[in-house]
């Protein structure tokens, strides 16, 4: 009787993986097929276009956090002003999950999203694997974009020659300062020119740790970029590698500084789950590296019913990254956020349209008024951000935003979702005193060196 | 109508070779001595009673036939919605071990190689290890826990309605809030537990525990779960409890039982099943630990150090940020394994035990 | 006798104080979500001087909640799944577990063990094959995936099946010999009896249902079918240092939970022990 059960449910498992097998294999021949079409495929369309005002289309577009990110609606308005035909339907998938529901959704083949944001390069990567997102260098040349208007952004997301999205924002890092606190001090703020020696002097200058009116002359968040990419900076390495002994000085520097109660532990902030923002809002954080996003916040939060104090943070300005000795000042790291479109989808030249659109110059615009960084930044675009409402108005804050070399968080690589989950895990070891410095960077060494070999 | 009639001519010859087996077995069974062999006999000539007269009453069906049909309509509504909802997926994520698929491209058999790479996985070995500590301190503990305060809010005590509700109180509650009051707690340099270890017990600042780092993480995590679930147990040994009678309690007080006593004769015995519903329950979901590792141990960005990891977030890493589905379905199986060996022991320990009583 | 009286006094008063001390343990964390939910964002975590109400307590973050997100919307959605659950789940599984308990048929322990294999079975692992299997249905952003998720769970069954087995089969054999049939069995006889479990179950069903976030995360994406948890969530994603106002709607959606609790406790005591069949 048990053996009959068990032929039963074998025989449904085989059942089931064999019309799962056809169900793939049927689908397979899609992508290659679609890919190949596409060329051919794209003149169709463009006769169309040259008849304006056709068809009435619409496209569905996976975005995260609709109500508190404002450029989502903005660039949707824009577009549907410029191309009265075309209806652009948001889907919100939330900002905590959104790689890993996008990436079920793109599942099998039967999604019906055409435009998808891509919030970072291991998302990236997982997309572009699973076949889900098509390439664009044929549109690409077809519409005669010039990619060198992304300063080099787009090369380190080319994945075997091709470019499967358009990045339309770009955000870099700077050190955010709280002015008041310098001055309460009488020492001079930081400038745009600081090598890492002198950055954590000043740290170490700025720290009061006596009880109850404490300063804290550094903020790292808990995020492994705060810390471990001070030193891609020098350009002579990448998280890629897999060897890692060059995160060790900075390594040092930032525990040093936390023992010295130069900056917050990373143990409290993970137990607190404190927000960088609420760090720095406080108003007892002298310094704090961080993304360019927060520039726009700082600014909407501080005006009239914002969030934040202006008591404590109002008075804030931003400089360059420290950079390591020997180096030219400038150089930093950066996030972009692209936009794609599926290989499910039947509208994929209108989708393109609306892709090159929001990462093309027009977008770039509306993205710089909001309070954004887009990825293309020309003269115009940074002086709408530098003339915003609540912007630093010092020189050099302004100076700050003039980047010479851009390096990716993490690059695109084959495995770069794995080796992200390494360098995380042992960040945190490391961090937490669960290891020492070498022996995180041994266990990174060892373990991304296994990911490599495969 | 001739099928009919052929129907009918194959039922009487049936009749007749049955009527035959009858005849000869009944002579048999004067003279058969080995009792076995006769009470086997007797059985057989029962059955062939039974089906002469189905055949001639001209019922289609057997009596177990009509007896698995209606418990079968008993089972489909839920079994239906079951099989196809979980079953299905499941035995697929079965066959899955033994591929290599991302979840869009073509599937691509892999044989055991997913089987062979866990074994040179460091985060695998840690999370193994993580997870089987973990419900090795977790399942002892709920359970006596759970029994404990079941027993004693089965009892006549004044407010006895008001301390059951709280008692269930931390399992209704959301977890993201529960976890943020925890972590207030046990906050390594704030918090009013590591106050009290500095302050009454002179434990110097930096030897006070970090409670959820290092080798302290599933501690913590151990603690919070006894806390969280133990009102879910409770609230089934309730049940269990209810149901003894009160006349069992009475007979053991005739005969002089104490405290102890009346729960080791009657109330641990009466709670059999009970029991092994708790302990087969509270294994699978302490192996399925997962979101209380991420809030406690993960901080913000949800990442686990090898000291924190557990099987479960191992699984979702692999199938939803790595998408490698049938890596993580190797990992999920030696889960399944490990809970499904436990189930069975428990099992085979529950049916010996009814043996033995019967 | 004088001993014995006190030795009961002392025993009375053992358990009360550790009664108290559990009670304390599990209402600690409940008064402290009350009072950050109504504390500013940097009192929260602040020790000494620990004050319980803050000297400008922000009530209006019961109010916030339903304004900032549509709340209302989320909490309709998810009563009605909740509701629609558990009743399916209360249906079928007690069917189901009175057969496993109490009839015999073909198959029954290989398919009570497909049953509990599959409760082993972390959601995780095969959440994609049964997402692109639901999609393939046509129920992907619908109400209705959820209720297909969660009503015919292997769970209900196996705590049904555990109960039953407990209430003596002689009262069955009786009914057989009274001609009653099986569904009659069911519905006169092991329905009432079976009280206590079933309230069970329902508040199991309906705080699993209630408060699951993974489930409807996959499924549910507009937002106009989200449910309270994901609701929660997107909030703490979005305004992630409030807690205040995460504080203020985990206790909003504690309140339906509690109620269901409180209505239903009472027959853990009353049910079969009333009814003396037991034993």
């Amino acid at each position: 009787m048990k053996k009959k059960l068990l032929s039963i449910l074998l025989t449904t498992a085989m059942v089931a993986t064999l019309l799962a097998g056809c169900g793939s294999k049927a689908a397979e021949p899609a992508p290659a097929a679609e890919a190949t079409e596409a060329p051919a495929a794209e003149e169709a369309p463009a006769a169309e276009a040259a008849e304006p005002a056709a068809e009435a289309v619409t496209l569905k577009w996976a975005i995260w956090d609709k109500d508190t990110t404002p450029y989502w609606q903005a660039l949707v308005d824009a577009y549907q002003t410029a191309n009265p035909n075309v209806t652009i339907e948001m889907v919100d998938l939330g900002s905590t999950d959104y790689m890993t529901v996008l990436a079920t959704e793109l599942s099998g083949s039967g999604s019906d999203f055409d435009v998808v944001t891509v919030k970072d390069v291991p998302g990236y990567a997982t997309l572009v694997q699973k076949n889900t997102i098509i390439a664009l260098d044929d549109y690409i040349s077809g519409a005669g974009i010039d990619l060198s208007q992304y300063a080099g952004a787009t090369d380190q997301v080319t994945v075997d020659g091709k470019l499967y999205e358009l990045p339309f924002r770009n955000d870099f890092w700077v050190l955010f300062y709280n002015k008041d606190l310098f001055d309460a001090a009488g020492k001079a703020y930081p400038t745009n020119d600081m090598t890492f020696d002198e950055y954590d002097a000043l740290a170490r200058e700025m720290t009061d740790t006596t009880f109850g009116s404490q300063v804290y002359g550094a903020h790292y968040h808990t995020w492994r970029s705060a810390v471990q990419l001070f030193g891609v900076l020098d350009g002579k390495h990448t998280i890629l590698d897999g060897q890692y002994d060059f995160f060790k000085p900075y390594y040092d520097m930032v525990l040093n500084e936390e023992a010295d109660g130069v900056c917050r532990k990373y143990t409290d902030l993970k137990t607190e789950e404190l927000h960088y923002s609420a760090a720095f809002s406080g108003g007892d954080v002298a310094m704090m590296n961080m993304g360019s996003w927060f520039i726009a916040t700082m600014i909407s939060q501080l005006k009239d019913g914002g969030e934040y104090d202006p008591a404590l943070c109002g008075n804030w300005g931003i400089v360059k990254y420290p950079h390591a000795d020997g180096v030219e000042a400038g150089s930093t790291l950066g996030t972009i956020t692209g936009l794609a479109v599926t290989s499910a989808s039947a509208q994929q030249d209108a989708a393109f349209d609306f892709v090159n659109w929001v990462s093309g110059a027009e977008g770039a615009k509306v993205m710089a008024e909001t309070g954004n960084f887009p990825a293309i930044m020309t003269d115009e675009v940074a002086n709408i951000i530098t003339s915003l409402e609540g912007f630093p108005a010092d020189a050099e804050s302004k100076e700050a935003l003039n980047v010479s070399n851009l390096y990716l968080e993490v690059p695109y690589a084959e495995n770069v979702s794995e080796i992200n989950s390494v360098l995380d895990s042992y960040h945190g070891s490391i961090m937490s005193g669960e290891m020492t410095v070498d022996e995180g960077i041994a266990a990174m060494n060892d373990e991304v060196g296994k990911i490599l070999e495969k | 109508m001739e099928n009919v009639k052929q129907i009918s001519e194959e039922k009487k010859n049936k009749i007749q070779e049955m009527q035959r087996e009858l005849d000869l077995l009944i002579r048999a069974i004067g003279d058969e001595r080995d009792p076995v062999q006769k009470r086997k006999m007797s059985v057989r000539v029962d059955t062939l009673h039974r089906n002469i007269s189905h055949l001639k009453s001209g019922k289609l069906m057997s009596r177990e036939g009509k007896r698995d049909l209606v418990a079968y309509s008993f089972i489909a509504p839920n079994f239906i919605g079951f099989a196809v909802f979980t079953l299905i997926p499941i035995i697929f994520a079965f066959a899955l071990a033994f591929l290599q698929w991302d979840g869009s491209n073509p599937v691509q058999f892999a044989g055991l190689d997913n089987f062979k790479e866990l074994w040179t996985d460091t985060f695998f070995r840690a999370a193994l290890k993580n997870t089987i500590i973990y419900c090795i301190g977790t399942v002892p503990l709920t359970m006596i826990a759970s029994l404990g305060l079941a027993i004693i809010l089965n009892q006549k005590v004044f407010g006895r309605g008001v301390f059951r509700t709280l008692s269930f109180f931390p399992y209704v509650a959301s977890l993201v809030a529960v976890t943020a009051v925890w972590k207030m707690l046990f906050h390594p340099s704030k918090g009013p537990i590591n106050n009290v270890l500095y302050t009454i017990f002179k434990v110097p600042a930096e030897s006070l525990p970090q409670w959820f780092t290092g080798s302290l993480v599933v501690l913590s995590m151990i603690l919070f779960s006894v806390w969280k679930y133990m009102g879910y147990y409770m609230v089934i040994y309730l049940a269990g409890l209810q149901g003894i009678s009160s006349e069992l309690y009475e007979a053991g007080s005739l005969d002089g039982a104490g405290t102890w006593q009346k729960f080791r004769y009657i109330t641990w015995p009466q709670l059999r099943s009970t029991t092994f519903f708790v302990v087969v329950m509270l294994t699978i979901n302490c192996f399925k630990v997962y979101d209380i590792a991420i809030m406690l141990a993960g901080g913000g960005s949800g990442e686990l150090t090898p000291s924190g990891t557990v099987l479960v977030y191992y699984i979702y890493q692999k199938a939803f940020i790595d998408w490698k589905l049938g890596y993580s379905s190797a990992v999920a199986m030696v889960l399944f394994v490990m809970v499904l060996l436990v189930t069975i022991l428990q099992f085979r320990g529950q049916a010996k035990y009814e043996k033995g009583e019967a | 006798m004088k001993s014995a009286k006190r030795k009961a006094v002392l025993s009375k008063t053992l358990v009360y104080i550790l009664l108290i001390i559990i009670a304390a343990c599990m209402l600690i964390p409940f008064l402290w979500m009350f009072s950050a939910a109504i504390k500013p964002d940097r009192e929260v975590f602040r020790m000494d001087p620990f004050v319980f109400i803050p000297a400008d307590p922000k009530w209006d973050n019961y109010l916030k909640i339903w304004t900032k997100i549509p709340f209302f919307q989320f909490v309709k959605n998810t009563v009605f799944l909740t509701i629609v659950v558990t009743c399916l789940q209360l249906l079928t599984s007690s069917f189901a577990a009175y057969s496993f308990a109490k009839l015999h048929f073909k198959y029954r322990n290989g398919l009570f063990l497909a049953y509990i294999a599959t409760i082993a079975m972390p959601w995780q692992v095969y959440m994609v094959p049964q997402f692109i299997m639901m999609r393939g249905f046509g129920l992907n952003d619908k109400l209705t995936a959820i209720i297909c998720l969660q009503a015919f769970s292997a769970f209900g069954v196996f705590m049904m099946k555990q109960f039953y087995e407990d209430i003596p089969d002689d009262l069955c054999e009786a009914a057989r010999i009274d001609g009653m049939n099986e569904y009659q069995i069911y519905a006169r006889i092991m329905l009432p009896l079976s009280k206590p479990a079933l309230s069970t179950l329902t508040i199991f069903t309906f705080v699993a249902t209630w408060n699951d976030y993974l489930g409807p995360l996959i499924y549910l994406k507009t937002e106009a079918k989200k449910t309270i948890q994901l609701g929660l969530k997107m909030f703490i994603s979005q305004y992630s240092s409030d807690y205040g106002l995460i504080m203020a709607g985990s206790i909003l959606s504690l309140i339906p939970v509690l109620i269901v609790f409180l209505c239903l406790q009472k027959y853990f005591v009353e049910g079969v022990a009333s009814s003396g069949i037991k034993g």
